[in-house]
């Protein structure tokens, strides 16, 4: 058998439940009986206080209460009951379909992405030049070397002629 | 159709009428219903000290009592079962409401104007204006004593004092052991003897 704290024998003695020789050792237990009595006594005034006093409330309405609660119920087994079988297909179907244009939207936006990203990149690594290297003119013989390169800009249309490694310039392009 | 409290004797039994609700029959959820809405209600009441949120939490310990019932064993009683539910569903809101509110709803400083003084709990026989006014003033010093206490110590001192359960129900409504029950019975009585002491000495 387990021991009882003395809160638990004091509970049990206000209300009664305590006999035989656990009362009497729970009363030789105290320090001071008259005491306790005194403030047993007391307990006893509160509970009466309190079953007298502490009424149950009458609900108004009481009927809506029900017509709520059943509302609420039938909601609920309306949201847990399966789906009749028509219905399950026609969802399944349209899950299917959902699926399918959802792929198909998806694909359309990755293939969008791709262009103008791919435009982009493509746009962004040519040159804002045009650049053309002319060799015909030379004369290998007299200018081994020269390179002639003719910028072009795309947008300001200037054209630039750079002439790298020549040693002489021909008689029929010298200045006039 | 909807009948109060103990039922007759030549009525179905709360046993019979949880089997046909695990058979999913509504109606005698309804009856149930009927049987213990009072009880719940007057129990939760006593607890929060607003009407409207003791219907509330009345409707949300049925419908959680519903959505359960099938498994429910029958181990206990229907009573004692449902009281667990709306211990568990009372006692929550009052730690939620006692973390989001101000922190008033336990503290000693407590205001007897925050209880209302009108509550329909208090004696309704032909006093006189005086013995009224008298009335609603004891009950709002209970009220205001009780909102003292903590939710398990409102709990398990209206259940024993308000519906006279033993200590072996309320243990099982608490979820809790019977020398809990017993040491909180314990505490919750020695504070309100002292927040008390002047009324029960005097009415």
């Amino acid at each position: 058998m387990f021991m009882k704290t003395f809160e638990e024998n004091w509970t049990a003695w206000l209300d009664g439940k305590l006999t035989g020789k656990e009362l009497d050792e729970f009363k030789a237990s105290l320090p001071d009986l008259t005491a306790a009595e005194l403030e047993k006594e007391n307990a006893l005034k509160l509970g009466n206080l309190l079953r007298k006093r502490i009424g149950v409330p009458e609900m108004t309405n009481a009927e809506f209460f029900h017509h709520q609660l059943r509302s609420e119920i039938e909601r609920e087994q309306h949201a847990a009951a399966p789906a009749p079988a028509g219905d399950t297909v026609r969802e399944t179907w349209w899950s299917i379909g959902r699926l399918a244009w959802t792929g198909a939207a998806s694909l359309a936006i990755f293939a969008l992405c791709t262009f103008f990203v791919l435009r982009d990149k493509d746009s962004g690594g040519q040159s804002a030049y045009l650049t053309q290297i002319i060799n015909a003119r030379v004369d290998p013989a007299v200018s081994p070397d020269a390179t002639i390169s003719i910028f072009e800009a795309k947008e300001d249309k200037v054209t630039v002629v750079w002439v790298d490694g020549l040693q002489s310039l021909p008689s029929e392009y010298a200045a006039k | 159709m909807h009948t109060e409290a103990t039922p007759a004797p030549a009525e179905i039994s709360d046993a019979e009428l949880v089997q046909q609700c695990q058979a999913g029959n509504t109606a005698a959820f309804d009856q149930l219903v009927g049987r213990y809405r009072t009880r719940i209600f007057g129990m939760i009441y006593n607890m929060v000290h607003s009407e409207q949120d003791a219907w509330d939490l009345s409707q949300d310990s049925f419908l959680k009592a519903w959505k359960s019932i099938g498994r429910f064993r029958g181990q206990s009683s229907f009573y004692t079962w449902i009281y667990r539910i709306v211990m568990n569903v009372t006692i929550d809101w009052l730690r939620k409401k006692q973390v989001k509110g101000t922190g008033a709803e336990f503290d000693d400083a407590i205001q007897l104007k925050e209880i209302d003084p009108a509550s329909r709990t208090a004696p309704k026989a032909n006093a006189l204006p005086h013995e009224r006014m008298q009335d609603q003033e004891i009950r709002a010093r209970i009220d205001a004593a009780i909102a003292q206490l903590s939710p398990e110590h409102r709990a398990v001192i209206l259940m024993k004092e308000m519906e006279d359960m033993q200590y072996n129900e309320i243990a099982e409504a608490l979820g809790c052991s019977i020398g809990t029950v017993m040491s909180r019975l314990f505490y919750a009585r020695k504070k309100l003897q002292n927040l008390l002491r002047d009324v029960y000495e005097n009415v």
